[in-house]
């Protein structure tokens, strides 16, 4: 997969993906954790089994993000690493 | 004064040292996209409701502003990170990502639209990380098996043969999906929208020949604090 990136100047940029960190690792998390509540709340505490897909689906989201975020965070700092010295 | 700029300074040295790869980037990126069934969370309010008609589309003629001002030459690519080589001449994946995620939240039932959508989330990126280790045949068994379990979750409710019948069409129609390349139409439109437009097919053809598929909601809309 070729990326646009090493055309770049990096000390050009006014770093975006920066910007959008938080929000692309945050996000996902609450919003697993949301619907994994409202299973619970809901769903589980009621005996309601209407709601156990929100458990399934929040799951899901939720390993499915971590399972790249730990990569992505470990790249960050690798690079980061590298740059430093 | 002085001790501002400083700290200007040294905040900049620090952000410039962040460096990130692009494409641990993406894959991130588009595991984010299952943000947006946070959607169907939404409470039924009127106020609400006026917010996810407009806000969705919104977002895209955004992105879809930024792309046209990119290829314009008027924004420079260097602002958009991650972006392909192929991408440099074409609107960004991301806006075809974004496009089939608002025609699915918008006009499919939840029982397409969701499975649809993680398998541009979840099973796009896990195939493109097994497609750098593994033989392509382990690719597709695994970006098909990943994307019917998805759909399986969905149609739970259902007969087991709707559920497996169901299942095993939209799982083969986001592997096609995610194969067809076009340059003019991204596989992030595909993934979603292949598997979506046969599962449409059956959802309107099944009732025909007597056979009821489950239209309850799967993510129930949330309630008001007040």
């Amino acid at each position: 997969m070729k990326l646009l990136k090493n055309e770049i100047d990096f000390r050009k940029l006014v770093r975006t993906e920066i910007l959008f960190m938080p929000l692309l690792i945050v996000l996902p998390l609450v919003v697993g954790f949301f619907l994994i509540h409202d299973w619970y709340t809901r769903g589980f505490l009621m005996g309601n089994f209407e709601y156990t897909a929100q458990l399934f689906f929040g799951l899901i989201i939720i390993i499915g993000n971590i399972a790249f975020d730990i990569p992505f965070i470990k790249s960050i700092r690798e690079l980061s690493k590298k740059k430093m010295k | 004064m002085v001790e501002v700029v400083k700290k200007l300074k040294e905040t900049k040295k620090k952000i410039d040292s962040i460096d990130f790869d692009a494409h641990w980037y993406r894959r991130v990126f588009h595991a984010f996209g299952a943000s947006f069934l946070f959607y169907y969370m939404l409470p039924n309010e009127d106020w609400i409701n006026v917010l996810k008609f407009w806000i969705p589309p919104a977002i895209l003629a955004f992105a879809l502003i930024l792309e046209i001002l990119r290829l314009k030459g008027k924004i420079s690519s260097q602002h958009f990170f991650g972006l392909r080589f192929y991408e440099k001449n074409r609107i960004g994946s991301y806006v075809f990502f974004a496009f089939a995620i608002l025609i699915l939240l918008r006009f499919f039932p939840q029982q397409i639209a969701i499975p649809c959508i993680l398998c541009a989330c979840i099973s796009d990126p896990v195939m493109g990380e097994f497609r750098i280790h593994y033989d392509i045949k382990y690719v597709y068994i695994i970006g098909f098996l990943l994307s019917m379990s998805f759909f399986m979750i969905a149609c739970y409710k259902a007969d087991i043969f709707i559920m497996f019948l169901i299942s095993i069409i939209g799982a083969a129609g986001a592997v096609i999906g995610e194969t067809k390349k076009f340059w003019w139409l991204d596989d992030d439109f595909m993934i979603q929208m292949v598997p979506a437009i046969l599962l449409l097919i059956i959802w309107i053809a099944l009732p025909y020949f007597g056979i009821s598929i489950p239209q309850e909601n799967i993510i129930y809309p949330g309630l008001m604090p007040w």
